[in-house]
């Protein structure tokens, strides 16, 4: 029964192993993962656009200033929007402005795009701007018309517009100013917020950190109104009178922010109602800083700024003990945009900036023999006295010591031990012996080649005498050499002679290119050779052969000159070859 | 023709003249600029003059006010081209003590034949092997076309001129080898594996740090330093020869 219990509980364990499987990982739906990935709302671009235009406000004076608003529910890179609004001419049509916002519905977004028109009537009546067609996206969405009536009697309230102020409308260039964009309440003592809020001027930087929102009471018209106001830091970029304007789109109860509230308003309850608005365009003159005076340790800063004396956290430190100096910045304006100084280099010490960046520094001596703290070069530029102001961080004494360091440590700072061997020279007080590149004449292959043309010369002298002595030493050499020049001249005569059918001429070059060749074998003068002295010149064979008749014939010929009737062979110009192959032989032994 | 002649012959010596007009008063407001504390100012005025015509003092000069700037590394590089174009010039020597002791960067690592085309100026070499060249064969071979004996004094002087020959030659090579040599021009310039801009950074290198161009390609050069061979951008390394 034991046994059988027992194979009952290894079967069970077997069946139950089997059945088991690894822990696996959580699979959540396809769902899940989906709104894992697209966390908001998504854009609405396929409702049916909806447009709608108003005059603001629909009755007006003649030649006060109203606006033509068109609200569309898309966005402003999807709208083509005319050049020309088709309106009568009694109505003016002045500076444009557009915007966009993104409104919430529900759960999804969707874009609002309005454009406004700064609109003035020249006469009074009723006047209408008829509805028309523009492409949204490809389609055609109509625009309502709007109607304005200008009665000099009416006495209804503005147009609603933001108001700008500048804190300073005579600026430098980099020097921030203060922007300040106020939407008073309604006479309801209704206040709404702002979105979108836009500097229009490409000119103009502005930091939003400086940001800063409030609703408060501000004075207007002579007496206290409750506003929204809306205040940034700008700086200009450029120079120049440059045009500024804000805009924004009211936004109900849509505050976002810190925000301060000193004044007693309504704030509107429902979902907000979305108008376009713009601001009174402001000039803002932007001067370029002088160059002139520029000091050192500028480092861009500009306001009223003031340095009160730096402390140092102690005054006795050992060498490589860190000592912390700080100094207090007073300014009547923002502080955000001053640049501390850029730290200098400094034998002897370790200057390290501390974070954040400031105006409190770690300074390390790196040896005993300094006795104050090094200067710190800085200076900005002060727009209400036109200049520049030093504010170089002065030094201040210290007492270094090296006591209870390492005997080593003096060792390796050896260079600054020696004193006043190591520190940077003074000017130059003149330029120097100029040199006409810094590329060195050993990369210029002409310049190398000249140096080697002596030497070459003194080799080209040297063999030239080797081979006149050679020449000295052999004149049979010489002689040998003048009778093949003289020998092919006297060809060229011979040659010519014989075109010429001149016979006389003809024998006697004959006789003298034999003479020539004969000449250098007895070291004698050509012409005082004979016909022996040729002949002598011949192999036995062709002495007695038909060379040496030839020889004969042609000295024969010569001799006959001196005859009472000098005869010439009348076979001569057959002798031509002969005498040919006679010179031939007498060059070979040359 | 006279006229053209004498025209000539003056209009001849003008554009030098000019130029080292220009140069002295590049120089001289380089010098006003220091004193009034605008280093930026004087170091655009004698890098004007400097690249009219270089000159050791004016290098020197340029070299203090890029120092003055916080520019180590171009201000290492005017100094050690105000060496290169003249050795003897002290206050380089020791601006270039106090830089690289104060910026803790090594001076370059020279071989032996480089150490020794230091002694002069790079171009006295090429004259000085030339001469010694034209001299020792002059001596050699001019007794014998003059059919003079040979003296002693003539075969030292040959033997002399020709040892020097042979070690000008050598400090020739060590000024060629010499024209690789540069400098680091900004703190912390990457040295790249590749020459592109995305190329992994294999060190850092600091301003005035020594290192030899290999080769070039685009806007950049292969350079050997300390810290390994790679790719740094052009415009931030400087030769010593100017090239």
């Amino acid at each position: 029964m034991r046994f059988v219990r027992c194979q009952f509980l290894l079967l069970f364990a077997l069946v139950a192993a089997l059945s088991l499987q690894a822990q696996a990982p959580p699979h959540p739906p396809p769902q899940a993962l989906l709104n894992l990935q697209v966390p908001g709302p998504a854009a609405d671009v396929s409702s049916p656009v909806t447009a709608t235009a108003a005059f603001d406000p629909p009755v007006a004076r003649v030649g006060e200033s109203v606006f033509y608003r068109v609200a569309i529910d898309g966005a402003t890179v999807d709208i083509a929007w005319p050049g020309a609004i088709p309106a009568p001419p009694e109505l003016k049509f002045g500076r444009r402005s557009h915007g966009q916002l993104m409104q919430g519905l529900m759960n999804k977004f969707r874009p609002l795009a309005s454009f406004l028109y700064e609109v003035r009537a020249t006469a009074a009546g009723h006047f209408a701007v008829s509805k028309f067609v523009v492409e949204v996206r490809g389609q055609p969405v109509r625009i309502p018309a709007a109607s304005l009536d200008v009665d000099n009697s009416a006495a209804g309230p503005p147009a609603r517009h933001l108001t700008l102020e500048i804190s300073q409308t005579n600026v430098f260039l980099g020097q921030p100013l203060r922007a300040r964009v106020v939407l008073s309440a309604s006479p309801s003592n209704t206040i709404e917020a702002l979105r979108e809020i836009q500097f229009n001027g490409d000119q103009f930087m502005s930091d939003k950190t400086t940001m800063r929102q409030a609703i408060e009471m501000i004075w207007r018209h002579g007496r206290a109104t409750p506003a929204y106001v809306y205040e940034i830091t700008l700086t200009p970029i450029m120079t120049g009178t440059l045009p500024l304007s804000a805009q924004a789109f009211t936004a109900g109860r849509e505050f976002t922010g810190p925000m301060g509230i000193t004044a007693r308003v309504i704030i509107p309850d429902g979902p907000p109602h979305y108008v376009f608005l713009v601001s009174n365009p402001v000039q803002v003159n932007v001067r370029a800083l002088p160059t002139a005076g520029l000091p050192a340790g500028f480092t861009g800063s500009i306001g009223t700024f003031a340095l009160g004396p730096p402390q140092l956290s102690t005054n006795r430190i050992q060498v490589g003990e860190p000592v912390r100096l700080t100094v207090a910045v007073r300014s009547s304006g923002d502080l955000n945009r001053l640049v501390p100084p850029t730290l200098p280099r400094v034998p002897g010490w370790e200057i390290v900036a501390d974070q954040p960046s400031g105006f409190s520094y770690t300074l390390v001596p790196l040896t005993d023999t300094v006795r104050k703290t090094p200067a710190i070069p800085f200076s900005c530029f002060d727009p209400a006295k036109d200049s520049y102001v030093d504010l170089t961080i002065p030094s201040l004494p210290v007492t270094v010591t090296a006591k209870g360091l390492p005997g080593d440590v003096p060792a390796m700072d050896a260079g600054f031990a020696s004193g006043p061997s190591l520190k940077l020279s003074r000017l130059s007080p003149a330029p120097g012996g100029p040199a006409a590149s810094l590329e060195p004449p050993q990369l210029r292959a002409g310049l190398v080649c000249l140096q080697t043309v002596p030497a070459l010369a003194f080799l080209g002298w040297w063999q030239w005498d080797r081979r006149r002595r050679f020449l000295q030493a052999h004149p049979s050499l010489v002689r040998r050499r003048e009778a093949r020049r003289a020998l092919r001249r006297e060809r060229r005569r011979l040659r010519a002679a014989s075109r010429r059918g001149d016979a006389a001429a003809f024998v006697r070059h004959a006789t003298n290119a034999m003479k020539i060749a004969s000449a250098p074998h007895y070291a004698a003068h050509p012409q005082a050779l004979v016909c022996a002295e040729v002949l002598q010149q011949l192999g036995g064979a062709e002495r007695s052969g038909a060379t040496g008749a030839t020889v004969r014939k042609i000295f024969a010929a010569a001799d006959a000159r001196f005859a009472p009737a000098p005869q010439t062979p009348a076979d001569w110009p057959a002798l031509e070859a002969d005498v040919n192959a006679v010179l031939l032989r007498l060059e070979e032994r040359l | 023709m006279k006229a053209a002649v004498l025209i000539l012959l003056t209009a001849l010596p003008c554009p030098p003249g000019a130029a080292r007009a220009a140069t002295n008063d590049c120089f001289a407001d380089g010098v006003a600029a220091y004193r009034l504390g605008q280093f930026a100012r004087a170091a655009r005025d004698f890098e004007k003059a400097a690249a009219t015509r270089p000159a050791a003092g004016t290098l020197v000069n340029l070299g203090l006010s890029e120092w003055q700037c916080g520019h180590a590394g171009p201000a290492i590089l005017a100094w050690e081209r105000a060496r290169w174009l003249d050795p003897f010039d002290a206050r380089a020597r020791e601006n270039l003590r106090f830089a690289r002791h104060a910026i803790q960067v090594e001076a370059p690592g020279l071989k032996w034949f480089e150490t020794l085309s230091g002694w002069l100026p790079a171009g006295a070499w090429l004259w000085l092997a030339g001469a010694n060249l034209s001299l020792a064969t002059g001596l050699m071979l001019l007794p014998g076309i003059l059919r003079r004996p040979k003296a002693g004094w003539h075969q030292a002087m040959a033997a002399g001129a020709l040892c020097v020959f042979l070690f000008s030659l050598t400090a020739n090579v060590g000024v060629l080898s010499r024209t690789r040599l540069g400098f680091v021009l900004e703190d912390n310039a990457p040295l790249r594996l590749t020459p592109t801009r995305d190329g992994e950074v294999t060190a850092t290198l600091t301003g005035g740090e020594p290192a030899r161009k290999l080769r070039t390609r685009g806007k950049y050069d292969l350079i050997r330093t300390e810290y390994g061979t790679g790719w740094i951008d052009r415009g931030q390394f400087g030769l010593v020869s100017g090239q």
